[in-house]
């Protein structure tokens, strides 16, 4: 998991933070009328790791993808894991356990997304061209 | 010469750091234009004007040092006068205005929040909450994967319910962050954020704002909860 800092100086060149604040910069802030404002066209900022909006059949497939391969992952452990569960331990053990194997399906799926990301990553060619596509209609 | 305006403070303590530079290559020197009890934060216009990522980061910048000592009323980028004379002029006819405004926001500072969702932990949460979904993967599974339209079946289900969870988020995150807050705005609309607010809060209550969303982040493993600031208010100057 990424973990940002809680904060990040405004003032402060070069993190992505900063990057996140040029929207600002660009669409918020005071207008005075009697000034000129530059013409934004051709804007070429912005280049953030924009994750993949939800809703088109490239997610559909990647988190059906995602979700498989956990359970083809977990399966296994299931299988054998379960008899243990139910025939050796207390109650308060077995809720350890299941956590346990509860965490290891968040891994399973940790690493198939991964993939699946990386994946993605190698088509990024279009999904900025469809964002820049956007910024030019904006 | 055309002068670049990066925002107006209060006159009277108005002061720049020694050999602060702003936009343009080279970066131009940046100067006070004071008029009416007011000062206008400006530099030379470079020829030729775009909206450069250097250049956005310098405006940026300059308004974060300007805004150090007193509040500043951030302009928006890209803001052009034909000469410091004009600068002038507008300050004055609008003294009454940027004073009060200058006045309401004094102590105060903008923090901009977005949050998407951390997607591995996102798809974990929504399918321990659900089970229909985990019985439908568990078919695609045995059905080594399942068609083409079973995947797209089951994917489309599984982003219908990551997108009520990032309604749910949002709403949480909103609901948690803005009594904190004197003001909450809507940031500007870009892609890929679920949520994506702007507070005014009193540079006090900082401190607080920043614990609390490290709280909502450890309680929200799914949270990828991004925190910027303190900025000058860009999204409270136009009321």
């Amino acid at each position: 998991m990424s973990v940002v800092p809680a904060q990040q100086s405004g003032g402060a060149g070069g993190t992505s933070g900063l990057y996140d604040v040029l929207e600002l910069v660009l669409d918020r802030g005071l207008v005075i009328d009697a000034f000129v404002r530059v013409s934004l066209v051709g804007i070429e900022i912005l280049k953030i790791d924009v994750r993949v909006v939800v809703a088109s059949v490239d997610t559909y497939l990647r988190f059906a993808e995602a979700c498989n391969r956990l359970d083809l992952e977990a399966g296994p452990h299931r299988s054998a894991g379960l008899p243990d569960l139910v025939g050796e331990v207390t109650e308060s053990g077995a809720r350890g356990k299941s956590k346990g194997a509860l965490s290891g399906a968040a891994q399973s799926i940790s690493d198939a997304f991964q993939q699946a990301r990386g994946q993605g990553e190698s088509s990024g060619t279009r999904r900025s061209s469809s964002r820049s596509k956007k910024e030019e209609s904006e | 010469m055309s002068t670049y305006v990066y925002g107006i403070t209060a006159g009277e303590r108005a002061q720049l750091p020694e050999g602060l530079t702003g936009i343009g290559e080279p970066p131009r020197p940046v100067r006070l234009v004071t008029e009416a009890g007011l000062a206008a934060v400006v530099s030379d216009c470079p020829e030729e004007l775009r909206p450069k990522r250097r250049d956005l980061l310098a405006h940026q910048q300059v308004l974060s040092e300007a805004g150090r000592k007193s509040s500043v009323l951030p302009m928006r980028f890209g803001s052009v006068c034909e000469s410091d004379e004009d600068v002038s002029r507008v300050l004055t006819e609008h003294a009454e205005h940027y004073r009060s405004k200058l006045e309401q926001l004094s102590g105060r500072v903008e923090y901009n929040v977005k949050a998407v969702h951390h997607e591995d932990a996102v798809l974990h949460l929504v399918l321990a909450e659900n089970a229909e979904l985990r019985a439908l993967a568990e078919a695609n599974r045995k059905a080594g994967g399942g068609t083409y339209e079973e995947r797209l079946r089951f994917g489309e289900q599984v982003a219908e319910a990551v997108r009520s969870r990032e309604a749910w988020d949002a709403d949480l995150v909103r609901d948690t962050l803005e009594p904190l807050a004197e003001g909450c705005r809507p940031g500007p609309e870009s892609g890929g954020w679920f949520l994506n607010l702007s507070f005014l809060v009193a540079e006090s209550a900082s401190e607080r704002l920043l614990t609390t969303a490290d709280r909502l982040r450890r309680a929200h493993p799914q949270l990828d909860l991004r925190v910027n600031g303190p900025l000058p208010p860009y999204s409270f100057v136009d009321t």
